[in-house]
């Protein structure tokens, strides 16, 4: 069962390349924190620990239902246009995704000592959904493609710690849910800022600052 | 009533400085302090950081009375935005004395990310399209940089786990296992946070947001970002790297060092040449002076380590003036445009006087402090035998040195353009400046016996011993 949902953790992060509109996009983050979500159930059923099963319910109701339900109203709110704006086009973006899923595993091989092969798995799936997410970051265009990659990111950082034998300390981890929500807060705020004020959420036309 | 409210706040801030001052005396006589079950540490390097903070903040607070005053009446600001600028001021100096403090690296992450989303909003401030480009940039950066901190974190935490079964982020616990670490896992691990934090802290070349940011932010504050935010970023690398140093010994951790701290000093040099924006200036010699600090870690010999602490502490009081200066221009000539500056000696005296002895600390002119902590960094370049770093250092410090004395005789000289007024210059901005300088020029001079073995302290922490 862990295997199919790293599985398809790595299937739904590689097809995140393909993806050119915001919705689908945001989908495909709920997807892949629902598969988080559920991984962590799994550790806490096996192990019969609470703090998991805490965290698991912290992921769900966070980073399924209202993180994305907070991106709906803003798109809502600020009417922008559905089009994530690709600096590279989907098949480039797949190609570069598929090298990154490479070194992401000769990373995590190099890290992992050779017969953990679940750990050098979930390491490497953990690398590959974090590059992924700082590569969108850089090769899309609309401020909110922007911030998706960061959470992406940030669910790759969450799939490493349960790497950790005994995962991360248990105040620790409620704490970066708390500050991951502030951020995305923030983030939200300041994309509003920016619609209000560029009238566009184009990163690519904020250049008044150089030099 | 926001003058008042302002009065209070430099009031407590002056408070804390005393409280940051005994700590600094009590903790650098070798009086470590760990209090509630070790998630708080307090030892030399805290004590210095908490130190560069109160000092800088209590100026920046003092500094805030007239400036947020002068914003109001210039109808800049409303009276409930100035409001939320005493709290905000409050929330980020809270969060930059938390970093210090806290023993837990999670935490010790988390402390610095509140760093970031507190003072985005002082850099978005004025709700301008330059600045809600430089917050968002910052933002976005910053974000992605702390992210790369904290996968480098959890690779600590897992060397940790599986090396000894602790299950720990306490930096007191890496560091007493830090021999039992694999040293491969350690070294990505620090590429991790050398790169996340490094972006925090300013060092090129993931410096970009940085010149944005600083340019943008109300000027207090951008005292504040440069004098102490880089360095809370850049204490985080310092206790990851005593543990590294410890781990895989010291070659590894200070050559990158080196690396990252030549780097910025020729980036900064580049840009300083070209610039055509004060506040950009005085960004980009953060950049150089964050390069010339992590120089002094790279040299790794205990007169360079102490040149690079007083450094820190130099940097943070010095750039503190000139940014308060250049706020003040910014206000009276309307622009940050180094073009449409001249004549500030005429049209602000004090601040002109002012920013002339900063720029002068800032260059490391004798008997200013930088000169003697820069003095320190070059003479243990050319003692530890690194001779190429040494000729390389002092070839950009004098580039670096010329460019900013002509930017500024430019601005701090000659004809004030003919619309220009000579506003009044108001108590506030008098005594930040006053004890900026005493700072400025005492410490060039000697050393007071306290301060010498609070940094004595820190050195032999920084080298593990």
């Amino acid at each position: 069962m862990t295997w199919l949902l790293l599985f398809a953790i790595l299937l739904i992060t590689a097809e995140t390349a393909l993806v050119t509109r915001f919705p689908a996009l945001l989908r495909n983050f709920r997807y892949q924190s629902l598969c988080l979500a559920l991984l962590t159930l799994l550790a806490a059923y096996r192990e019969g620990s609470i703090e998991l099963y805490i965290i698991a319910g912290l992921l769900f109701s966070l980073k399924v239902l209202l993180i994305p339900h907070l991106f709906d109203v803003l798109i809502k709110r600020i009417g922008s246009s559905d089009h994530l704006g690709l600096f590279l086009n989907a098949q480039v973006s797949l190609l570069i995704v598929i090298v990154l899923g490479l070194i992401s595993w000769y990373f995590a091989s190099s890290v992992v000592a050779a017969p953990a092969y679940l750990q050098q798995l979930t390491l490497s799936a953990a690398c590959f959904v974090m590059l992924t997410g700082i590569f969108l970051m850089v090769s899309r265009i609309k401020a909110l493609a922007q911030v998706i990659g960061l959470l992406l990111t940030e669910n790759g950082i969450f799939l490493a710690a349960t790497v950790i034998p005994g995962g991360m300390p248990f105040f620790v981890e409620i704490a970066l849910f708390f500050d991951i929500l502030v951020s995305v807060m923030i983030l939200g705020l300041f994309i509003y800022r920016i619609n209000a004020i560029f009238t566009h959420i184009d990163v690519s036309k904020l250049s008044g600052l150089r030099g | 009533m926001v003058k008042r409210l302002g009065a209070i706040n430099s009031a407590f801030y002056f408070i804390v400085w005393l409280a940051a001052l005994y700590l600094l005396a009590t903790v650098g006589a070798g009086n470590l302090k760990i209090f509630w079950g070790n998630l708080f540490y307090i030892d030399a390097l805290s004590a210095l950081l908490i130190f560069t903070t109160a000092t800088v903040t209590f100026a920046a607070a003092l500094f805030s009375v007239s400036y947020i005053a002068t914003d109001l009446a210039q109808t800049k600001i409303s009276a409930k935005k100035a409001l939320l600028y005493y709290l905000l001021f409050n929330l980020f100096a809270a969060a930059m004395f938390l970093v210090p403090l806290i023993n837990n690296l999670g935490f010790l992450w988390m402390a610095i990310e509140l760093t970031t989303l507190i003072s985005s909003f002082l850099v978005g401030f004025y709700n301008t399209r330059h600045s809600v480009e430089a917050a968002w940039k910052y933002l976005i950066i910053c974000s992605v940089g702390i992210t790369l901190a904290l996968f480098g974190a959890i690779l600590f935490t897992f060397a940790l786990a599986t090396a000894t079964g602790i299950k720990s982020l306490n930096w007191t616990d890496l560091l007493a296992a830090a021999n039992t670490l694999n040293p491969d896992v350690i070294k990505v691990a620090f590429l991790f946070i050398l790169v996340g934090y490094g972006t925090k802290a300013g060092l090129a070349p993931m410096h970009t947001w940085l010149p944005d940011a600083h340019s943008q932010a109300v000027s207090p504050v951008s005292a504040m970002l440069s004098g102490v935010l880089l360095k809370c970023s850049l204490y985080a690398i310092l206790r990851y790297g005593i543990v590294v140093a410890k781990c895989c010994g010291f070659p590894f951790y200070t050559n990158l060092m080196l690396i990252f701290g030549l780097l910025s000093l020729a980036i900064a040099c580049i840009f300083i040449i070209t610039q055509r924006d004060l506040k950009r200036l005085l960004a980009y010699s953060s950049v150089e002076h964050l390069g010339l600090i992590a120089i002094g870690i790279g040299l790794n010999s205990p007169l360079a380590l102490f040149g690079a602490m007083l450094h820190f502490f130099n940097h943070a009081v010095s750039k503190a003036l000139m940014f308060f200066g250049a706020g003040r221009v910014a206000q009276a000539y309307g622009t940050h445009d180094l073009s449409k500056i001249s004549g500030v000696t005429r049209t602000l005296p004090v601040t002109g006087f002012a920013m002339l002895a900063g720029i002068f600390a800032l260059v490391g002119f004798p008997p200013c402090s930088i000169f003697i902590s820069e003095f320190y960094l070059v003479s243990a370049a050319f003692v530890g035998g690194h001779f190429l770093v040494g000729i390389l250092l002092l070839g950009l410090l004098a580039v670096i040195g010329g460019a900013l004395l002509y930017h500024f005789g430019k601005v701090l000289f000659g004809k004030p353009p003919e619309e220009t007024v000579s506003p009044s210059e108001p108590l506030g901005g008098w005594l930040s400046y006053g004890f900026l300088l005493i700072f400025i020029t005492g410490l060039g001079i000697f050393i007071p016996a306290g301060l010498r073995q609070s940094l004595d302290a820190v050195v032999t922490i920084l080298r593990g011993q």
